[in-house]
């Protein structure tokens, strides 16, 4: 009875939670509905019938930005044993079988605001896919065996990550970036701590974050909104709301500014030709999100081959290539500016990369055609990300996980009203003058012959 | 940059590139002695190919590279009416890609935009394929650049361990031929030399045309009568296919320090187009599913094992790993393979895995870009570009023996590399082989 009791509280709880979120409020594209459930799942039905499938999807918000040094590469762990066992598929061997009578195509990420869980099939097995998603995301089970056999697997990815120089490279930027919380922004996490994880901790992510009102439900593909979302009700609607925003009960800490900029030479046999990377800490989506728009603008900019930094760079002969991003986060996205040199050049390519940054402070940086051009290039990348729908869950997920479905309705537009001021503000409060994390990872003996530690200094 | 983003599984999908329109819809057509396959899409993005067949057969072993720098060169190097700047201006205007790429079988200029902007691509597109100009700076641009790229695929251990896998498995043919190149033989390569190559290569009985668009059939093939109507019809081609089966195993290593160990095996597979075909795609992806169980879920040796078919003129299957623990790897490999020989798949797997052609049918064909490509390398190295819209029909006809008496047959001797450390392994483990119980049992 107490039980009972309890359950209805928290549902009038979630109710109240999310009344203010009414469906009149989050826009869409066409074809994408909206709903949440009583208990707090926000429910997206995206019917594409272009191919006869269904593609399912939850994501929740959880990943690197939730872990503090003991957790560092849990959320990506416990990703990893979702697809081991759970009540209605008690070993990994009977989940994968299921996984095959469905012919399922399946796969789950973990990224630095988000981890996410996804399966593709026909679509009349749609009802049996989610009924699978549900058994998996909700009544996992966590044995000491399986977890012994898991950590190594992921302890491999790790691995992996580390024989290939760019991930040495971006690794030891991160650390440098983002100080103590470096294990907020890095979802591979620390081998010590993967190699020792428990079953508790797997069920202290569980009972912080796998709540319905931490997580959106997707459901793509060649089928009616009013059924799947029927069929969801049914299926997730007596998943218990947490009753509370695991986001605001264990709230992330706010990152600390760069207070000087740091350069770094990285030496190792396997980098056959050398990388470098600049990074600043970048906007926010909660503290600046016009500025997460103009980021991508003035890339996209930077990216055209008529932009002074491809020019100098890349038409030059100095980089094969050179490229600059944001990472779109709610809580400080790095902004990357990332060039393969020429070897043969290094130095040379380095001084007009530093260059090419002291000059984005001048006005005449871009040309109003180059905004125009590549306003005109994200329009119409708005027309290929739709191409796949199997991919369309994930695009949004990511969205309402780092920003809001609202955002990734309104991306296109927001940046058509981009102006020159907006970027403008954005490169003087994230880029010009800020300190930044510059890396280089080289062939010890090119290292030796050019002396890179001499010029890849800071000044 | 790249952005790291951590994947539960490296999945293949299922093998056999397919289509997700009706076959009805697609259809093929001669112009100016050229095939032309178009596919209507169902969308609003224009994806068109022009192949140039044969890939490692149509260069020495001592040119190696030249094809790719030269497909490479068509939309770097200006064309007779646009610098290269100005070439690339006008498709970031519109968003849109034209450039080229060859592999082992051929080599391709691909372009992909908004309808509304055919008018502007279209243009580039075809000066870019007839009337390139290799001017020299950008073409010592593109040089240093393709020497850059291959120092870089050495470095990213995936890549370079399967062409280690390809350079020891294949020594003495023509498929043992890196279409990279070698750095000594791209350095020395003139752009007169690529140009006079590139003219060689480019005549219509080599080329092939797959478009991926709802387009206006007599005005697209107007258009591709005006631009094949400059190309020269050149001498017959063959595309020759040549069998794969090693008469032992063999353990070749490389030490590397790598934070893990790089395990790859090379062994024999049907011929494209053969009756096996289907048979054996279908068992190695049940076998891809047995092995990552095995070895990933049961053993915890390793984050990606796999096992796959690759079909080209020259088909193999191979099996790849990263472990740290490589000699546990192979014992479990060895049994692995001879349950299959000794007891054959079980219905159930054969059944399911019908079950995934169909889901893999749909989803790896929802871009115009994966069809033109399916029905491209089905047309080249199967002989038929219908076979990509038929596989799903085809491989419900299977039965349970087809798919274990194929496994049984080609599987056979294997061509083990291994890069990472090189201490860690007992080759002789590698070159044993598994344990002649099977009733085709791989032996030294």
């Amino acid at each position: 009875m107490i039980l009972r009791f309890t359950k209805l509280l928290l549902f009038c709880f979630a109710f109240t939670l999310f009344a203010k979120h009414s469906p009149a409020q989050v826009r869409l594209p066409d074809g994408y509905y909206w709903k949440v459930l009583p208990n707090g799942l926000q429910v997206v039905v995206i019917e594409n019938s272009k191919v006869p499938l269904a593609t399912i999807e939850i994501a929740v918000k959880n990943g690197a930005y939730t872990e503090g040094p003991e957790f560092s590469g849990l959320s990506h762990l416990f990703e990893h044993m979702f697809f081991k066992a759970n009540k209605d598929y008690p070993d990994q061997a009977s989940f994968l079988k299921r996984t095959q009578e469905l012919g399922a195509i399946w796969n789950g990420t973990t990224d630095v605001e988000r981890v996410n869980y996804f399966f593709t099939f026909d679509r009349d097995s749609l009802k049996a896919g989610l009924k699978f998603m549900n058994a998996a995301i909700r009544f996992p089970i966590y044995r000491e065996e399986d977890m012994k056999k898991e950590r190594p697997v992921v302890d491999g990815e790790f691995q992996r990550g580390e024989s290939d120089p760019y991930f040495q490279l971006w690794y030891a930027i991160q650390q440098k970036l983002w100080g103590d919380l470096v294990t907020r922004k890095v979802a591979i996490g620390i081998h010590e701590v993967i190699n020792t994880a428990t079953p508790e901790k797997m069920m202290v992510i569980k009972n912080k974050y796998y709540f319905p009102n931490n997580s959106l439900l997707t459901i793509c593909g060649d089928v009616k909104h009013d059924e799947a979302f029927a069929m969801a009700e049914k299926i997730f609607g007596d998943w218990a709301n947490s009753g509370f925003d695991p986001i605001q009960k264990y709230p992330i800490p706010p990152f600390k500014p760069l207070d000087k900029s740091i350069y770094f030479v990285k030496e190792t046999s396997i980098a056959q030709t050398p990388y470098v990377q600049f990074s600043w800490q970048g906007p926010s989506y909660l503290t600046d999100s016009a500025s997460t728009v103009a980021a991508d603008v003035f890339s996209t900019i930077v990216g055209l081959n008529s932009s002074k930094l491809q020019q100098a760079l890349v038409d030059k002969g100095l980089a094969s290539t050179v490229s600059l991003g944001y990472t779109t986060c709610k809580y400080v996205g790095p902004i990357d500016l990332f060039v393969v040199p020429n070897p043969n050049k290094l130095q040379e390519c380095y001084n007009e990369l530093l260059k090419q940054v002291g000059m984005f402070a001048d006005s005449n940086y871009f040309t109003d055609e180059q905004l125009k051009n590549a306003k005109a290039i994200l329009l119409r990348n708005d027309i290929y990300n739709k191409e796949k729908p199997s991919t369309l869950p994930s695009q949004m997920s990511y969205m309402w996980c780092s920003t809001s479905l609202n955002y990734y309705t309104d991306n296109t537009d927001n940046y058509q009203k981009v102006t020159r001021a907006d970027i403008q503000k954005y490169l003087n409060t994230y880029v010009i003058g800020k300190a930044m994390v510059a890396g280089m990872v080289i062939k010890p003996e090119l290292s030796k012959q050019v002396n890179a530690a001499s010029f890849f200094a800071a000044k | 940059m790249k952005k790291y983003l951590f994947i539960l599984a490296i999945t293949a999908l299922p093998v056999g590139l397919v289509c997700a329109q009706s076959p009805k819809d697609a259809y093929e057509t001669i112009v100016d002695g050229v095939k032309v396959i178009v596919q209507p899409s169902g969308n609003g993005i224009v994806e068109i190919q022009a192949i140039i067949k044969g890939g490692v057969q149509n260069y020495p072993a001592d040119k190696m590279g030249i094809e790719s720098l030269a497909m490479t060169a068509l939309s770097e190097c200006g064309t007779m009416n646009h610098d290269k700047n100005s070439f690339k201006d006008q498709l970031d205007k519109v968003n849109a890609s034209v450039y080229g790429y060859s592999n082992k079988n051929f080599s391709v200029l691909r372009m992909n935009c908004i309808k509304n902007d055919f008018d502007t691509v279209w243009p580039l597109f075809t000066e870019a394929l007839t009337q390139p100009k290799f001017d020299a700076k950008e073409f010592a641009r593109i040089q240093q650049d393709a020497i850059n790229a291959l120092k870089e695929s050495e470095s990213q251990p995936d890549a370079a361990i399967d062409k280690y896998a390809n350079k020891i498995a294949f020594a003495g043919r023509s498929y043992a031929e890196d279409p990279a190149g070698t750095v000594d033989i791209i350095q020395k390569l003139t752009p007169e030399q690529t140009a006079a190559y590139y003219k060689g290569i480019l005549t219509r009985s080599r080329l092939l045309i797959v478009v991926v668009a709802d387009m206006d059939r007599p005005a697209l093939e107007g258009k591709l009568k005006t631009l094949l109507d400059g190309i020269k019809k050149g001498y017959p081609f063959e595309f020759k296919k040549s069998f794969f089966r090693s008469y032992q195993n063999t353990f070749s290593s490389e030490p590397r320090d790598l934070a893990t160990n790089y395990v790859e095996g090379v062994t024999s597979g049907p011929e494209a187009g053969s009756p096996d075909y289907d048979a054996f795609q279908v068992a190695m992806r049940i076998f891809a599913n047995r092995h990552f169980l095995e070895v990933r879920t049961n053993n915890g040796l390793s984050y990606a094992p796999q096992a796959w078919f690759n079909a080209g003129a020259t088909s193999v299957a191979k099996f790849s790993v990263s472990t740290t623990q490589p000699d546990k790897y192979i014992a479990v490999f060895d049994q692995l393979v001879d349950k299959v020989k000794t007891e054959g798949f079980k219905p159930e797997e054969v059944a399911n895995m019908k079950t995934t052609y169909l889901t893999g049918f749909y989803y790896k064909n929802e871009t115009n870009f994966a069809q033109a490509s399916s029905i491209a390398s089905n047309e080249v190295i199967y002989g038929d570009w219908k076979h990509s819209l038929q596989l799903v029909e085809d491989v419900k006809k299977l039965t349970t023996d087809d798919v274990s008496n194929a496994f049984r047959k080609y599987i056979g001797n294997i061509i083990w590399v291994y890069q990472g450390d090189t201490k860690k392994v007992n080759p002789l483990l590698y070159t044993n082989g598994t344990l002649h119980k099977a009733d085709n049992p791989v032996s030294n």
